[in-house]
């Protein structure tokens, strides 16, 4: 009992860390609430020339992309976690890391946690801004339901900021490929339009991925969008990246680590 | 002429009175772990490494045993091994060849325990979050070595009183000069009470106050039957007594 209280008080300080690190830049919030600010901004206006069937009016439109674009940032928050790790292998600090009992796999994961968390709380703090200054209208009556779908979400997407702060571990690098792979993502999972104006083959790519599920599912808890299938199969499949990724990309960390052990790269920056 | 394990094996001291504010020895709790009596503090047995297939060993079959109460200095030319010795005996990389052990316990198969045991100081001011407090850098490093709660406010107050940090306490890091930094890097390595201490360049920015700060840690360490290991090229200007000193030759430890 004692043991594990003592790793989730280790667990718990990373957060805090990041947390501490984060507010000691001052201007750091008010910058991403601006940016929200801006892209709500940009998004309404792109919503008033919008006449697709999907949507009834321009403001539909709005509603399906603020969700959208709120997502956006969780999705980039995924892929900040290699750049994390690599300015831990630049400052030194991650030796600390695999040096201490804890352990740099379970620090890394835990590192992972609060880009995510704060994700979330800007999504949130954008959908806000989107009700406050834009009149969009949420679906209040399920809005608490999408409270544990977001904590699914997170699982689900939490193994792809494993995946690459493993091979940040490896190349040294903490941007290798990403900005392809979110804009892959985020074209392919529906973040800025309906998927049925996609390509066949470009929505199955989609389904391979778990924003698609959590964008849709989301969506439809807090702006009663139509969902493409039903709630419960989005929400297995965002248990079956969880449970599937999850130990998958914790391997796969905890192997790049070996191998950078064994071949002395750990050190290398 | 390289040593081999015997004959870097140290003679024990004499036995010292313990320090009261120090934590109980962990020594007899660990050799119970190990399952055997013949372990030691740090042992490395046959160690080699090489960095390149095309390059040299940097470390070629080298042996050290410290025995507990006992201090090492290990010097020799840039390049030579030094710090690749200590990475190795940390557990941060790997050996090619040969068996590195802490009280029986190796960082391959128990790295938990190992990094319990171990605590290593790099070389440089690297290490640190800029953006962090002194005081929430200790408690960093408290959490992450796993103590528990009581202990852990009585190891980070003590770090404070013991490193001359208490009034830097509530200062961030990169507001710091190097020498005050230097001071939190060793109270950060000394914290957890571990049995093996490694540094590497400890001295670095340090001025004489910071020394003796040092040296009185070291003293702590050894009056808890603790071991240190002390790499730095040129080991003239050091005051400190060792009970052994060596200097690295061909990827072999060789009497200094």
């Amino acid at each position: 009992m004692s043991r594990a209280l003592t790793a989730w008080s280790a667990f718990a300080m990373i957060m805090r860390r990041d947390l501490h690190v984060y507010l000691s830049y001052r201007t750091r919030l008010v910058s991403q609430v601006l940016t929200a600010i801006f892209s709500l901004t940009l998004f309404y206006y792109v919503s008033r020339l919008v006449r697709l069937s999907e949507f009834r009016s321009p403001a539909g439109y709005f509603s399906f992309v603020v969700i959208g674009i709120a997502l956006v940032s969780v999705m980039y928050s995924c892929f900040l976690v290699p750049e994390l790790v690599r300015q831990e292998l630049v400052a030194g600090t991650f030796d600390r890391l695999l040096l201490s009992p804890f352990g740099a796999v379970r620090s890394v994961v835990a590192m992972t946690l609060f880009p995510l968390v704060l994700s979330f709380a800007l999504a949130a703090i954008t959908i806000g801004l989107g009700c406050a200054i834009f009149g969009m209208r949420l679906h209040w009556s399920t809005v608490p339901v999408a409270i544990p779908v977001m904590a699914l979400a997170l699982l689900a997407f939490l193994p792809l900021g494993l995946l690459f702060a493993a091979l940040a571990i490896v190349v040294k690098q903490g941007a290798v490929g990403t900005s392809w792979v979110i804009a892959a993502m985020a074209l392919t999972s529906g973040v800025y339009f309906p998927l049925a104006v996609l390509p066949q083959w470009m929505q199955t790519i989609g389904g391979l991925q778990p924003f698609t599920p959590a964008t849709s599912v989301l969506r439809h808890l807090l702006v009663d969008s139509p969902i493409g299938g039903s709630v419960s199969s989005a929400l297995l499949k965002l248990v079956g990246f969880a449970v599937v990724l999850l130990p998958a990309s914790i391997a796969l960390l905890s192997a790049a680590i070996r191998v950078g052990q064994r071949r002395g790269t750990i050190i290398e920056y | 002429m390289s040593a081999n394990l015997s004959d870097a094996v140290v003679e024990l001291p004499p036995s010292r009175p313990h320090d009261p504010i120090a934590a109980p020895s962990r020594s007899a709790s660990a050799i119970e772990q190990a399952g055997s009596e013949e372990a030691c503090p740090l042992a490395l047995r046959g160690v080699a490494k090489r960095w390149r297939r095309d390059l040299p060993l940097v470390l070629d079959g080298l042996d050290l045993t410290l025995q507990p109460r006992s201090k090492t200095w290990i010097g020799g030319r840039n390049g030579v091994g030094k710090t690749t010795l200590l990475r190795i005996a940390a557990g941060l990389i790997d050996t090619e060849a040969g068996r590195v052990e802490v009280w029986g316990v190796s960082a391959r198969e128990n790295r938990a325990r190992y990094q319990q045991l171990v605590s290593f100081l790099p070389a440089g001011d690297r290490g640190l979050y800029a953006r962090l407090t002194v005081r929430r850098q200790l408690d960093f490093s408290a959490r992450l070595a796993l103590l528990e709660r009581s202990h852990r406010r009585r190891a980070i107050e003590q770090a404070l009183d013991e490193f001359d940090l208490r009034e830097l306490a509530d200062h961030r890091v990169d507001r710091m000069s190097m020498g005050q930094r230097q001071r939190l890097r060793l109270a950060m390595t000394f914290l957890p009470e571990p049995e093996i201490v490694l540094l590497d360049e400890p001295l670095t920015s340090l001025d004489g106050e910071g020394a003796a700060i040092l040296e009185r840690s070291i003293e702590r360490l050894i009056a808890r039957d603790g071991a240190l290991l002390w790499c730095s090229p040129s080991g003239e200007h050091l005051e400190m007594s060792f009970d052994r000193r060596w200097r690295i030759e061909r990827g072999r430890l060789e009497p200094a």
